[in-house]
């Protein structure tokens, strides 16, 4: 019998040969517990924490590959298949490895009369890939998304979830660009309000370093 | 001027003083607030006898307050529909998703005057006894997010926020939910699904949330800038507010505009300002000395109206009705003679098709052809009977989902090639093969 194969004990093989992130590294160091149990409390079942736990796991490994969805639905407290559905619900959360800076041009509504795809496509012929791409220094992904809510700054992007850049030009874009390369992230940008122009003389707000004035948008060349 | 001052429902909008946002420096600072008189409105509501908590939802019912967030709803009726308490917890949840294309004005209001936000939200919760509150606020808004944090940090240890506030009895927890990116949770039942840490898919109303709500608790959703207008009606009174701006729909708004224009923006105004004052002096007009096209009044939900149908109009409920559009979010879309509706409806198609949940039938499986088939125009080979597949298809769509996601892919595709057909006409390809008439002898065959 043994020689027909029956009985014998068949290894099948790694399921996953090369894992993301070895086991001594998939693991929430008790600092970023504690931040978890305290998102817990925030809501009357502990389902509700899901969304802030996946922020943080996502802060902390890049990425959520699935044995990260799992390292966060086991210290939420929630079954897998749950926390895998709210993960890949939402555009944010980031399903595969994506290159250090994730550049997120709004091609939506004012974007696109406003140069949006101008943009979009600067980009792409600058770092040589297609949107949803990673360049291969792992360095820039690029995204078309929907409207980001600067709709009167247009054309604009936003950095990995992080700061917006506003007014885009070509120039801009190379700037911007070059500045990542060499690791810098653009800082907050706060947006003066046209009334607050004409009757402060400038932005409110004293305590932010950059701010930018509404001004009339570029002429697209594209609308796709 | 004059003359056309009268017209508007606005009034003297030219010498309109802001009170959502008003010049202060620094005004998002607790301590800036303060001494602007912020917080006062919550210390007499509490601390007060005036402020019965019914007293408080009746003062909001009178000063007229519509919600901001889209569909103009009584803000005062909504919240008198909360149940009697039972002891239980209740929630309010405070939409800050601001996701419509063409919407930038909450996150402007964020973060410029968050303390007026937190105390309208904290006068809402006393109104009707609701001692949790989540503020919903994008994902993307991750940098407004961390400084509102630290602001409300600062609200909690002033005593304006959390337990027995400012020494009553009264607690109310203000907990900050960050999104991560879908539009659909902007509407209020999936935002609640969003909150209870499930995929956001909508709910079935009835239940009405302020029956069946988060986690099955009584809950009343409101938008950010509906919340910040109601210490402003505590302190002045409703009659100011009811005052202000178009007579059934009054208040300050924050109109954003984009797009063509000059001078793009984030204006405070009142309500009922007139659709050509908004272009032409408020945002001064359209660049390159170009003329309008069209206009979208309220976000990519409402119709857009054609240069031809804003004379006259003003921004309000029923103004706009009228001209055949709606308020929205009063989020303004301008575009100049030079736009090409065709690929800008197309976009419009794409963002719908991309941010159904996929839950109804009509809704995923409609908002895909409506793209297909607009995109297929786009490039020219599209047919003429396409718009009518397409009108039929929105027939298909409105009213016949689980929420309006489907109505507010169908409105857009609807007018706009209503409005611009000839555009569409245009596109289309030719056809170039005659329709053969039936033989005679036919036709009588068919007549027996
Ligand atoms: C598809 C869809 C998206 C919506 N998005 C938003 C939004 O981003 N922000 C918002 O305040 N309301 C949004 N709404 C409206 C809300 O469902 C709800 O009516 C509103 O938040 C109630 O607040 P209000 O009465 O103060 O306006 C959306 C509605 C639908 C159908
Ligand atoms: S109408 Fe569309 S978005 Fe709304 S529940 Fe149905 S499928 Fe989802
Ligand atoms: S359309 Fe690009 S930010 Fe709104």
């Amino acid at each position: 019998m043994a020689e027909s194969g029956h009985g014998k004990v068949v290894k099948l093989p790694d399921r996953d040969p090369k894992p993301a992130f070895s086991k001594e590294d998939l693991v929430f160091a008790s600092e970023e517990k504690k931040r978890i149990a305290g998102f817990v409390e925030e809501y009357e079942k502990p389902d509700g924490a899901i969304m802030k736990a996946l922020w943080l796991a996502q802060e902390k490994f890049g990425f959520l590959h699935p044995d990260v969805i799992q390292l966060v639905a086991d210290e939420v407290g929630i079954p897998y298949a749950q926390a895998y559905g709210v993960a890949t619900f939402y555009t944010q959360y980031y399903k595969n490895k994506t290159g250090k800076y994730v550049l997120d041009v709004c091609t939506c509504f004012s974007c696109q009369v406003c140069g949006g795809y101008d943009i979009l496509h600067y980009l792409e012929e600058k770092l040589e890939i297609h949107k949803g791409e990673t360049t291969d220094d792992g360095l820039f992904t690029i995204q078309e998304v929907e409207c980001l809510g600067a709709c009167g700054s247009a054309p604009m992007l936003q950095v990995t979830n992080g700061p917006y850049v506003h007014h885009l030009t070509r120039e801009k874009v190379d700037a911007l660009v070059d500045a990542l390369q060499n690791g810098q992230m653009p800082s907050f940008t706060s947006i003066t309000l046209p009334q607050d122009e004409d009757e402060m003389g400038g932005n409110r707000r004293t305590d932010v370093d950059k701010t930018e004035a509404y001004r009339t948008p570029p002429v697209a060349e594209t609308v796709e | 001027m004059e003359a056309k001052t009268a017209k508007t429902k606005a009034g003297e909008w030219r010498k309109y003083e802001r009170v959502l946002l008003p010049p202060i420096k620094d005004l998002h600072r607790i301590d800036v607030y303060e001494a602007n008189g912020g917080y006062k409105a919550l210390k007499d509501a509490i601390k007060g006898e005036k402020w019965t908590p019914t007293a408080v939802t009746d003062e909001v019912k009178a000063s007229g307050l519509r919600g901001r967030g889209g569909a103009s709803f009584g803000c005062g009726l909504k919240w008198s529909f909360m149940p009697k308490p039972d002891g239980g917890p209740r929630y309010l949840c405070c939409n800050g998703d601001e996701s419509e294309p063409g919407t930038f004005k909450d996150r402007q209001l964020m973060e410029y005057n968050p303390h007026l936000v937190f105390e309208g939200i904290m006068i809402a919760c006393y109104a009707m006894s609701i001692s949790t509150c989540y503020l919903y606020v994008r994902g993307e808004y991750a940098d407004w997010i961390d400084q509102m944090e630290t602001e409300l940090a600062k609200a909690y240890a002033k005593g304006y926020v959390g337990k027995n506030i400012l020494g009553s009895d009264f607690s109310c927890e203000l907990i900050i939910h960050k999104g991560a990116g879908a539009y659909i949770c902007g509407e209020e039942t999936s935002l609640m699904e969003s909150l209870e840490g499930k995929r956001a898919y909508p709910r079935i109303k009835p239940p009405f949330p302020a029956q069946y709500g988060v986690f099955g608790r009584p809950t009343t959703i409101n938008n950010v800038e509906t919340l910040a207008c109601v210490p402003l009606i505590l302190e002045r009174g409703a009659s100011w507010y009811a005052g202000l701006g178009a007579a059934k729909h009054p208040g300050p708004v924050l109109y954003g505009i984009s797009g063509h224009v000059n001078r793009p923006g984030v204006y405070e105004y009142p309500t009922g300002m007139l659709i050509t004052d908004l272009i032409e002096e408020v945002a001064r007009g359209v660049r390159g000395g170009k003329k309008v096209k069209a206009v979208v009044p309220g976000g990519s939900s409402t119709p857009p109206l054609r240069a031809d149908m804003i004379d006259g109009v003003t921004m309000d409920v029923e103004s706009l009705r009228e001209a055949g559009s709606m308020m929205g979010t009063a989020g303004m879309l301008v575009m100049d003679e030079d736009t090409d509706m065709v690929s800008w409806l197309r976009r419009v198609t794409h963002f719908y098709h991309h941010e159904s949940c996929g839950q109804c039938t009509p809704c995923r499986e409609g908002t895909g052809w409506l793209e297909d088939i607009v995109s297929r125009i786009e490039r020219g080979e599209g047919r003429v009977r396409d718009l009518d597949l397409l009108a039929d298809l929105c027939s298909q769509m409105e009213g016949r989902t689980v929420c309006a996601l489907a109505d507010a892919a169908a409105w857009p595709v609807r007018y706009t090639i209503d409005r611009f057909r000839d555009e569409f006409v245009a596109r289309c390809r030719p056809s170039h093969v005659a329709v053969p008439a039936l033989p005679e002898s036919e036709l009588e065959e068919a007549e027996t």
